[in-house]
């Protein structure tokens, strides 16, 4: 015999294994000891049947109706259980269903958050627009109707005859806007640009567009002795005024 | 019990068949009664502790694996354990301690007795008390060899040597074979 099937076998592992009073490991140990050697299993086996036998010796006659007692809490741990399992089934269900419509209200709750943020959001630029359009007129009706307003006739050079526009001033209020009635026709590839010197620098105030039949009031840069050019450019626009293609200029 | 029986009951433990309990109850009902009642000392104790054993045995159903513990060593295991439980409870409750009381422990009630497991009480007394101690000190309370030899104040050297003689009382009562394998252990 392997010397440490002796020491094994003398221990009292397999005992206490029997009667289930070993710690994890030694279970382990002890399994693997029976799988491993035939011996200890024999051993492990005689030892089960002596309990049995032993255990035999000592058999008590049961009374009358314990069998009966045991069977009847038998089969109500059987109606428990299955009462169990329905109620665990609904519950599941019921969980379920839950789950389901937590998570249906969690999304309409985020699709709602997110068109709130959306609306709030074009409400916001919207005020903002009126607020600027508001004011814009606000300007506007300033300076028509101030007497300190002055007014200036713009018309086009040789270059852009038919240019018609008016340009009013105010320097009391420091506003300045003109309205560009007539813009000559002009080849596709080529624009009108807005251009105002204010303090020296040159502003791009942008494309004028063809006549749209109503008057259209543009803002310009306020400032003492500003220049104010309109340019022929390239479609699109230029970033720097083409001084050899201005066709009005206005000094305010 | 045959094993062939035994594969039926665990079968029948396997599919939840209530039957299985009534087999077990046929054929190892005395048995673990007579393991609770060493362990707890009460007839009626002894009855609790049997009705809990085998509520447990059908709920931990699962739970046995014939490849690791016979049948009767997993339904000992629980009796035994279950009585130990009770036997503490109790204890606890009454606030006494638990005492080897050698003569109560060890007499079995003639009233109580089978008649067919009268001559095997008859054999059983042929054994000496200092021989059964210590049998029933390591099967029924679970003690291992040191802790025989301490709670009985023995020496390590005679618990083993009255463990080989005890068997060999035995084995004469119930011949070689049954005990002659329980002497390899020692």
């Amino acid at each position: 015999m392997i010397e440490k099937i002796k020491i094994f076998l003398d221990s009292d592992i397999l005992e206490r294994c029997l009667l289930g009073d070993t710690t994890e490991m030694e279970t382990l140990q002890a399994e693997r000891y029976i799988t491993m050697y035939p011996e200890v299993g024999k051993v492990y086996n005689e030892l089960q049947e002596n309990l049995e036998t032993y255990a035999k010796l000592h058999a008590v006659q049961t009374p009358d109706g314990l069998k009966e007692k045991i069977l009847s809490r038998i089969r109500s741990e059987k109606v428990g259980r299955k009462k169990f399992f329905r109620y665990a089934m609904a519950a599941s269900f019921i969980a379920a269903m839950f789950a389901i419509a937590s998570f249906f209200f969690w999304d309409q709750n985020q699709s709602l958050q997110e068109e709130n943020t959306m609306v709030s959001n074009k409400i916001k630029l919207l005020e903002d627009n009126m607020k600027q359009q508001l004011e814009d007129v606000r300007n506007q009706f300033i300076v028509l109707n101030n007497p300190q307003t002055k007014k200036y006739n713009v018309s086009g050079n040789t270059k852009a005859k038919e240019l018609k526009a008016v340009a009013y001033i105010n320097p009391v209020k420091k506003l300045s806007y003109i309205n560009v009635k007539k813009l000559p026709h002009l080849p596709e590839d080529q624009c009108f640009q807005m251009w105002a010197e204010v303090n020296g620098e040159m502003l791009n105030l942008g494309i004028l567009e063809q006549a749209t039949g109503s008057d259209n009031l543009m803002a310009l840069p306020y400032a003492k002795n500003a220049v104010g050019y309109i340019t022929i450019e390239p479609e699109g626009g230029n970033e720097n005024p083409t001084v050899e293609n201005i066709v009005a200029n206005i000094s305010y | 019990m045959s094993t062939l029986l035994e594969k039926h009951i665990v079968e029948l433990l396997q599919e939840r068949n209530d039957k299985a309990i009534s087999l077990l109850y046929d054929n190892y009902g005395d048995t673990l009664l007579g393991v609770a009642k060493k362990v707890v000392r009460s007839d009626d104790l002894a009855q609790d502790v049997l009705q809990e054993s085998f509520v447990k045995i059908w709920k931990k159903a699962d739970s046995y694996d014939p490849s690791k513990a016979k049948l009767f060593t997993w339904l000992f295991r629980i009796t035994r354990n279950t009585a130990i439980d009770k036997l503490r409870s109790v204890n606890a409750k009454t606030d006494k301690e638990i005492q080897m009381d050698v003569s109560d422990v060890y007499t079995i009630g003639v009233e109580s007795t089978r008649p067919e497991l009268m001559d095997v009480q008859e054999h059983l007394d042929k054994i000496e008390d200092k021989y059964r101690i210590v049998l029933d000190a390591l099967f029924f309370q679970g003690m291992t060899q040191q802790e025989a030899s301490d709670e009985l104040d023995i020496p390590l050297g005679t618990i083993k040597s009255r463990l080989k003689i005890g068997l060999r009382e035995l084995r004469k009562i119930y011949g070689p074979a049954l005990v002659a394998l329980l002497l390899n252990l020692l």
